[in-house]
């Protein structure tokens, strides 16, 4: 995926480009993992927080003077940041500034994505960046956003705007684009009902709410935004489609990595957590997190060795398409396309399936874990079974619209 | 006409603007500090507001931040003695940017522009 940015990115263009990350999401329909904590600062991947992915990307393409825009129950959050993410110098003119309203411009929190940056307009102004890289802090994948910033500049956009192409019939979750045959942006409209397809195709160009944005530009439509009170003040709704007529706005198809389809997930639901989970544990994963180029980093804390051991007992040990993440210990179980994360215990003759494990979750003798979302500090008693009658599962816990079992943190079975 | 407030420390400037504008026909209200100004905005409601940029305690370009914060549609000339914050983004939330002058024709002028937007 990694394009020969040195020849492509003129010198110094990184140094004149700010991202921000709207990390101020708040993720009610990823409830209950975002009971305690913003949406970004959900667990994923055994290891990570839906955060890291992003920042990742950003300092791995280069990008290391970030705005995090944050508003909802951020305690999590500025832990995260704090343990993981300390690593910039300021001395280099690199930082991770978190933040929340300033209540400067407007005295409520964001309204809306364009809100975010209409109240930090004033930091914009210190910073004076050329360019604005606009990201979400709840997306999944990787991204070089090098070259996708030398495109902006050569195309002497206005915007450029991230796109991904998503079937037809899904289309309607996103803003769908239009764009001519230099990739011009000539449409575009957020979430319609009948979304029109690339042409001869049943597929759509999605955006994915990646914009590079001239700052000038950026703060000229943010600001006549912001004086429209009808306005929600969302690029999606409101800003961009009032600019694809007057600037220019250009689409940057995101690059597929080593020649696979190019994968990003908007983790939304609790479905989309589930599935974007489970994703990783493909034997081919649509997404590789494993390549030494584009380390995808985030805090560890220190712990001990994953390990998977034989009581003598009966039942095998058997540990197939799964994370184990370090301090995780599983004992004569089974354990299928699951993700245990940090200090998950698994005891013996226990099955966990299609299962995500917030860290310290243990899951008792002979306990049945099938298709759930368990989150932190949960402890399976022995015995009990969960995936499996899901009209039980109802009346304890959330069922996802696909059957996905979700335990909220610090349940207690009685 | 149109109901204007002008925010200016200096007292002959008030005196001036006030004079001329409501010769115009305008009926004009004034604020001497960042901070009046917007406790002005906050109770009333005005057609244009006339800003100046340097003044002792809030500076303009805050109070305009606060203003549109008290009211999203609030219409405001910035009249500054410089130039120079025509570079800074705070002020391109303003609908004009006037440098102040003891000829009043072109803030005169830009007053009938906003009004008449």
């Amino acid at each position: 995926m990694r394009s020969p940015r040195e020849l492509t990115v003129p010198g110094g263009l990184l140094r004149d480009t700010i991202a921000v990350v709207l990390a101020g999401g708040q993720g009610t329909r990823l409830y209950p993992l975002t009971k305690h904590r913003a949406k970004p600062a959900v667990s994923f991947g055994g290891i990570y927080r839906i955060i890291d992915f992003t920042l990742s990307n950003c300092v791995n393409s280069g990008l290391r003077r970030i705005l995090l825009l944050t508003q909802f129950k951020s305690f999590s959050l500025d832990r995260h940041l704090q343990q993981g993410w300390s690593i910039l110098r300021h001395e280099l003119g690199e930082f991770i500034i978190q933040l929340p309203p300033q209540q400067r411009m407007v005295r409520s929190w964001y309204e809306g994505t364009a809100d975010a940056i209409f109240q930090n307009i004033y930091n914009l102004q210190e910073q004076r960046p050329k360019y604005t890289v606009v990201l979400s802090g709840d997306h999944v994948y990787l991204m070089d956003y090098a070259p996708m910033l030398a495109t902006h500049v050569h195309n002497e956009a206005d915007l450029t705007m991230a796109a991904i192409e998503v079937p037809r019939a899904e289309a309607r979750r996103f803003g769908v684009m239009q764009v001519d045959e230099n990739l011009r942006v000539v449409g575009f409209e957020e979430k319609p009902e009948d979304p029109r397809p690339i042409p001869g195709r049943d597929a759509c160009v999605a955006s994915m709410g990646v914009y590079v944005f001239t700052t000038e530009t950026l703060v000229h439509r943010v600001l006549e935004d912001a004086k429209k009170p009808a306005s929600d003040h969302d690029f999606g709704k409101n800003v961009i489609p009032g600019m694809i007529n007057r600037d220019r706005v250009f689409a940057y198809p995101m690059p597929g990595q080593d020649d696979k389809r190019p994968y990003w997930r908007d983790i939304g639901t609790l479905d989309s957590y589930w599935e974007a989970s489970l994703d990783l544990l493909k034997p081919d994963p649509p997404m590789n997190i494993y390549r030494r180029a584009w380390p995808i980093r985030t805090y560890h804390e220190q712990r001990p060795p994953a390990l998977v051991d034989h009581d003598g007992s009966q039942s095998e040990p058997k540990v197939v398409n799964s994370i184990l993440a370090k301090g995780t210990h599983v004992t004569s179980a089974t354990v299928e396309w699951s993700i245990l994360s940090t200090d998950a215990i698994v005891r013996s003759g226990a099955e966990v399936r299609e299962s995500v494990l917030m860290n310290r979750v243990q899951v008792g003798r002979g306990v049945r874990v099938r298709r759930a979302i368990v989150d932190k500090d949960v402890n399976i008693p022995p015995g009990e079974e969960v995936g499996y009658d899901l009209d039980r599962d109802r009346r304890r816990f959330l069922v996802t619209e696909n059957g996905i079992v979700v335990i909220p943190r610090g349940f207690v079975f009685g | 006409m149109a109901r204007i407030l002008v925010v200016d420390d200096e007292h002959a400037l008030r005196l001036l603007y006030a004079h001329e504008l409501t010769q115009e026909g305008h009926t004009v209200d004034t604020a001497e500090s960042a901070e009046e100004g917007v406790a002005k905005v906050r109770a009333n409601q005005y057609d244009v507001v006339i800003l100046d940029i340097r003044m002792p305690g809030k500076d303009g370009l805050e109070a305009l931040g606060e203003m549109l914060a008290e009211r999203r549609n609030v219409k405001v000339i910035i009249n500054s003695a410089y130039s120079t914050y025509k570079d800074n983004f705070m002020s391109w939330a303003a609908e004009e940017y006037v440098v102040k002058s003891t000829d009043l024709t072109e803030l005169k002028e830009k007053v009938a522009e906003v009004i008449s937007r």
